[in-house]
């Protein structure tokens, strides 16, 4: 194999790829999509939750919570006022500090704080709300304080907001519409051409023409990836983990992109496929759109294991741990797919003969 | 002398039960023009697809340059050209894109695109996308592209079908020029005239196996006959046709009689045609 011609040919596909309605369509559809669904849930230009705080007493938390660059504050007369501010979506997040906060604190007394959630706020708000909450205590109290939280969730949706829910659909719309049409048609063009044939009788192995087709899949799923979460704020605390997470499923993608083409007679069939075979990989994402669905029937589908960790690393917060059996399972779906694209290559040869 | 550029041995290839190439054997020289003659299903492509590296032969053995096909594909092929009959050029590109890009691929480092565009007449067209071209011009690029990398065997298939005379005469013009640089040329064709003007030798292929192999001229000798053809007038005016087979013990008596007793107004020679003789050794014309 010579990675010379791979870069050639690499040169060539990103020469043409961009030049070609399913290039802008595989693009320009996620981020299309994204940036509406941000618009709609006000999600693009707040980026930091807002926490609604009614103090009984005369707490230093409310200053230290306004001063505070992880959240922006407000400070509420009365419960009342801070219940309903909550309940309108005028705040993610509402606190009630009792009259003698800071002193019980600062004796390492056990203290009860009322909140209340909006129910359709989003989890990496809720996650970031509690987490500043309780590090601004510690500072108050200058020790790990014995507070507990006591959670009403208030508003018309007490489950998961749209835009969370939404967002698994999205991201495997970004991560698997250019990396597996690309190199899909791509390959099915280059067979419908016969531009394949002219290839496989210069130096050009198969394998060489496969790689650079799979590279350009793999690159461009990954950057949409990424440029769709940057446009979703949905980086979280773990950026590397989550990116590691879109370069697998990248791979994904890229290896499905080149079975399909390597099966498909021509566009028509290329695109029947994806008709009928797009409901497996969206499966998961429609899975989470609907709670009331049992949950696990999504870890049937391979994009499951994209998904799953992503949401969790973006929305809850979670780490290398929480993931590692998904990340675990994507590496072998994504090594198993190798030998199937092997095959698929074996089978396309023949026909082409 | 010259050596062997393509040795065939035994070449066999089946698709399914169907025997496309039947245990083929034969020789072509370095700096030998071939033309390969069947009719549609012959096996003539699949021969080829085997000695290109294309297809693995299900039994026997291709030798190109000294090589064995089937272990060194990669290296066979960045010494052959290939120009296919049915056009593959990436048409959004321009020709001198489409160039530059095998050039790349086969490794050539100095390689001069506007020159070999201008041997193939598209020079001025050099920067247009090859999907405005015409199909004669397609063609030409076609073959252009096979000699990017100056090959030492130029497979070409069908390379002059469907053009028009001027297009067809210079892809035959860059035939023998490659032939005078000393590659070896395996020219797949209908075309009757063409192989013979052209080729040094002629295989006729049927059923997938060759069921001729030499020079134009000894076929002609063997298969076909010569015949001196003349009209005549009779005394009361008549156009009459006389043949007179030549290479015969009683030609020459025939001769002097047709002159001595009767009135020629017309005579020329006729030799038979490749396509004569491949309809006497097959019992099926070329273009079945």
């Amino acid at each position: 194999m010579s990675v010379r011609r791979v870069g050639i040919l690499l040169r060539r596909e990103l020469f043409l790829g961009p030049k070609s309605f399913i290039f802008l369509w595989s693009v320009l559809l996620p981020i299309v999509l994204s940036l509406v669904l941000s618009l709609v849930f006000g999600t693009l230009f707040s980026d930091k939750p807002r926490l609604g705080i009614t103090d009984q007493g005369d707490s230093k938390l409310v200053e230290m919570v306004q001063d505070s660059p992880s959240v922006t504050a407000r400070e509420y007369g009365s419960v009342g006022d801070l219940e309903q501010a909550v309940r309108a979506g005028a705040v993610d997040f509402g606190i009630v500090l009792p009259e003698d906060f800071d002193s019980l604190v600062q004796q390492g007394q056990a203290v009860e704080i009322t909140a209340y959630v909006w129910g359709e706020s989003l989890a990496k708000h809720r996650v970031i709300a509690q987490v500043t909450l309780l590090d601004l205590v510690r500072g108050l109290s200058g020790r790990e304080a014995p507070v507990e939280v006591t959670i009403t969730t208030l508003g018309e949706e007490a489950g998961v907001p749209w835009s969370d829910r939404l967002l698994p659909l999205i991201v495997l719309m970004a991560v698997f519409i250019g990396g597996m049409f690309l190199p899909a048609t791509s390959l099915v063009t280059e067979k419908q051409k016969r531009t394949l044939e002219a290839l496989t009788v210069t130096p050009t192995t198969m394998l060489e023409v496969v790689l650079a087709k799979g590279i350009l899949g793999f690159s461009v799923s990954l950057a949409m990836g990424l440029i769709i979460l940057a446009l979703n704020g949905a980086f979280g605390g773990e950026p590397g983990l989550l990116a590691m997470m879109l370069a697998l499923g990248a791979i994904m993608a890229a290896e499905l992109g080149l079975i399909l083409g390597a099966f498909a007679k021509d566009m028509s069939s290329l695109f029947a496929v994806w008709k009928t075979g797009g409901i497996l990989l969206f499966a998961p994402a429609f899975i989470y759109l609907f709670p009331e669905i049992p949950q696990w029937i999504g870890q049937i589908f391979p994009t499951y294991y994209l998904v799953e960790p992503v949401v969790r690393i973006s929305q809850e917060g979670a780490g290398w741990p929480d993931i590692a059996i998904h990340v675990l399972v994507l590496i072998g779906l994504d090594v198993l797919l190798v030998g199937a694209v092997g095959l698929a290559m074996k089978k396309m040869k023949s026909a082409m003969a | 002398m010259a050596g062997d550029a393509i040795v065939a041995e035994e070449l066999t290839y089946s698709y399914g039960e169907l025997v496309a190439v039947d245990h083929i054997s034969f020789k072509i020289a370095e700096g030998e023009i071939l033309g390969f003659l069947g009719p549609n299903g012959a096996g003539k492509t699949t021969t080829v697809k085997m000695l290109t590296g294309q297809l693995k032969p299900k039994g026997g053995k291709a030798v190109v340059l000294g090589m064995d096909v089937a272990s060194d594909a990669g290296k066979v092929r960045g010494e052959i050209g290939v120009c296919f009959e049915q056009t593959n050029l990436y048409e959004q590109m321009s020709a001198l894109e489409n160039l530059q890009l095998f050039a790349r691929l086969f490794g050539v480092g100095d390689f001069d695109g506007k020159t070999l565009l201008k041997r193939v007449g598209l020079d001025g067209r050099e920067k247009d996308k090859v999907e405005g071209y015409s199909k004669g011009m397609k063609q030409r690029l076609m073959v252009a592209r096979s000699l990017v990398n100056r090959p030492r065997i130029l497979f070409l298939d069908e390379p002059t079908a469907g053009l028009d005379p001027t297009s067809a005469e210079a892809i035959c013009s860059i035939i023998l020029e490659e032939r005078a640089r000393g590659a070896t040329v395996f020219l797949t064709t209908h075309d009757m005239m063409e192989a013979d003007k052209l080729s040094d030798r002629v295989a006729f292929m049927n059923g997938g196996k060759i069921v001729a192999l030499d020079t134009p001229h000894n076929l002609k000798q063997q298969y076909g006959k010569r015949a001196l053809k003349a009209k005549i007038q009779t005394p009361t005016g008549e156009l009459l046709d006389r043949e007179v087979v030549l290479d015969q013990p009683e030609t020459p008596d025939l001769v002097h009689k047709l002159f001595a007793g009767e009135r020629v107004v017309t005579i020329h020679s006729e030799e038979a045609t490749l396509e004569d003789i491949f309809i006497k050794i097959t019992g099926r014309g070329l273009k079945e």
